[in-house]
């Protein structure tokens, strides 16, 4: 996983991220979660497969659907919320 | 006034001297007054927001509070400690007082024309915060509520797209765990007796639990907690565990979620959203049960008939349990997608029911056929699928039966399809036909073949009888024991 400062230099995965860690039980579609962030639906589209990538977060897929949600991984969660906490 | 109502109307005062409202009116007193900075204070005169360096508010605070012993309701110009012109104004909820603006220091003491304009900004003031207040209310109450209904909505999408049971049960064990920020989760069924739980799935993300654990023993219903749940059908809410029934009419399981994730308790919220969960989960359920019980009819259905047209002649119609076997290994190394394999699968268990029709001294001439002997074969062949088109379940296995005896590069019957047109289902049980003809011993098939010969025949026909990446899944199938097995007849 790369630096967790890193993430928050792109706006729209700062701002999935400040969603995960506000809502972390969610799981959702990348249109559903742009919708909730206030972003294009591309770029968040762009920024999950990212961060799923990463390890931050994890893809729930079928034939018809991709769902993500917060990665269950105790330590990453802690630093992102760590994180979060110092730049608010 | 009691120490809770004091706490209500403190907490008011800090929220509105936050607000947006307020800023609005600081512009607007600003102008009338020549004075933006103001400082709050609560229905005792002790401050609650400092903005303002000029003068010491609290001593302001107490020096109000000495002139006048009750709240005030009206406003009030005074003069300060340091005896400049400053002005109070409370900030009045429906019948209470909650507290006062301080405007400290003002040039000169304010007109009652100025004084009746600050009166009417603080009620658009007072206005505005409520709106601002309920729409705060509305985001922090029906924002998570929304999440979490586009969450189930999602999980309901995901459960449904699959009516594999296994599949389908590991699927809602993983998004339990990821809604429930469990560390735990076990899915238990009911078995047919109704007297035992049998555990599905069991995912812990700390260690793979393998079937043969302890922990997949079966359990008696009324024992362990998932017992209990199962048989009082009530939910079991505790800070390490929720255990939830799954129930359609009756109990028919549980679903249970054990130790969050950091640690903490589960809350109401997380057993709201579980129970949520198993009624969706439910529903798949049960429709995964359906399609098992109306594939096991279908496949019933469908052996009955093999069973019938072998009685007419044996061997001819249908083909070996090894045939059955190897379409399907194949279908799975060539990654059929699971309802194409399904497909697939009936169509192997009555490939040859286009020969129905086609007279037996033709069906089983050694040797090469004539070309007009050929042509009944084509036309007979069409004739007999009509036996098994009316059953409704083999209609996605017709083109599979109905081109496996298409040729690759279009020499075939009975379309004279080519390449891709020919259905993959028919392109793998083409191969798979001709390498069982080929190693088993039947009277009217010619001679037997090695294993090994077969497999060159396939190899050597690769591109113009057979599929090439056909033909590559069977080479490579041919290497692994496991399809040796299979093969041999």
């Amino acid at each position: 996983m790369n630096n967790i400062k890193s993430f928050f230099k792109n706006n729209t995965a700062k701002k999935i991220l400040l969603f995960f860690n506000e809502n972390p039980n969610c799981i959702d579609t990348a249109k559903g979660i742009s919708l909730w962030i206030g972003s294009d639906t591309g770029l968040t589209q762009k920024c999950l497969n990212q961060l799923v990538k990463e390890g931050v977060l994890t893809s729930h897929q079928t034939a018809s659907t991709s769902a993500y949600a917060y990665t269950n991984n105790k330590a990453v969660v802690k630093n992102i919320e760590k994180y979060i906490k110092n730049i608010l | 006034m009691n120490e809770s109502e004091k706490k209500a109307k403190y907490e008011f005062l800090v929220k509105f001297s936050k607000s947006n409202s307020i800023t609005a009116f600081r512009k607007l007193c600003s102008k009338v007054l020549k004075k933006s900075r103001c400082a709050f204070l609560d229905s005792d005169y002790r401050p609650v927001n400092f903005v303002g360096k000029e003068c010491n508010h609290l001593r302001l605070g107490k020096y109000l509070a000495r002139l006048k012993s009750s709240p005030l309701r009206e406003y009030m110009v005074f003069k300060c400690s340091c005896n400049r012109v400053c002005l109070s104004f409370p900030v009045i909820q429906g019948s209470s007082v909650y507290g006062h603006v301080l405007f400290i220091h003002l040039k000169k003491e304010p007109r009652k024309s100025i004084i009746d304009a600050v009166r009417i900004f603080m009620d658009l003031a007072l206005k505005e915060f409520q709106k601002e207040q309920e729409l705060t209310k509305l985001y922090e109450t029906i924002r998570p509520r929304a999440i979490a209904l586009s969450t189930i909505h999602t999980i309901h999408r995901l459960l449904s797209s699959t009516l594999n049971m296994d599949e389908l049960i590991e699927r809602i064990a993983r998004l339990t765990l990821q809604v429930m920020r469990s560390r735990h989760c076990s899915i238990m069924l009911l078995d047919e007796s109704r007297k035992y739980l049998i555990p599905k799935a069991i995912i812990n993300l700390d260690k793979e639990i393998p079937k043969t654990d302890p922990q997949y023993k079966k359990i008696k219903l009324g024992v362990k907690l998932e017992g209990k749940v199962a048989k009082t059908g009530k939910a079991v809410f505790g800070r390490n565990v929720v255990c939830v029934p799954l129930v359609e009419e009756d109990v028919i399981g549980v679903i249970s979620a054990r130790d969050k994730t950091n640690d903490a308790p589960f809350d109401k919220f997380e057993l709201e959203i579980l129970i949520t969960l198993a009624e969706q989960a439910v529903i798949a359920v049960k429709n995964a049960q359906m399609y098992e019980e109306q594939e096991k009819m279908a496949y019933g259905s469908i052996k009955t008939l093999a069973a019938l047209l072998d009685s007419k002649s044996p061997n001819t119609f249908t083909h070996s349990d090894q045939f059955v076997k190897m379409v399907l290994a194949l279908a799975e190394a060539m990654k059929l997608p699971r309802e194409d394999i399904a497909n697939l699968h009936y169509a192997a268990l009555l490939p040859d029911t286009g020969k129905f029709s086609i007279p037996d001294e033709i069906l089983k001439k050694p040797g090469s056929l004539s070309s007009k002997e050929y042509d009944i074969i084509k036309k007979q062949h069409l004739e007999s699928l009509k036996i098994i088109e009316h059953l409704e379940f083999l209609k996605p296995a017709m083109p599979i039966i109905r081109h496996h005896h298409e040729r690759y590069d279009g020499a075939g019957y009975p379309d004279g399809l080519k390449g891709d047109s020919i259905p993959p289902g028919a392109r793998i049980m083409a191969v798979a036909n001709a390498f069982e003809a080929m190693i088993s011993a039947r009277p009217y098939k010619g001679k037997k073949i090695s294993i090994s010969q077969a497999i060159k025949e396939i190899e050597k026909n690769k591109g113009t009888q057979f599929d090439p990446e056909t033909v590559d899944a069977f080479i490579a199938a041919t290497n692994n024991p496991e399809f040796e097995n299979i093969v041999r007849l």
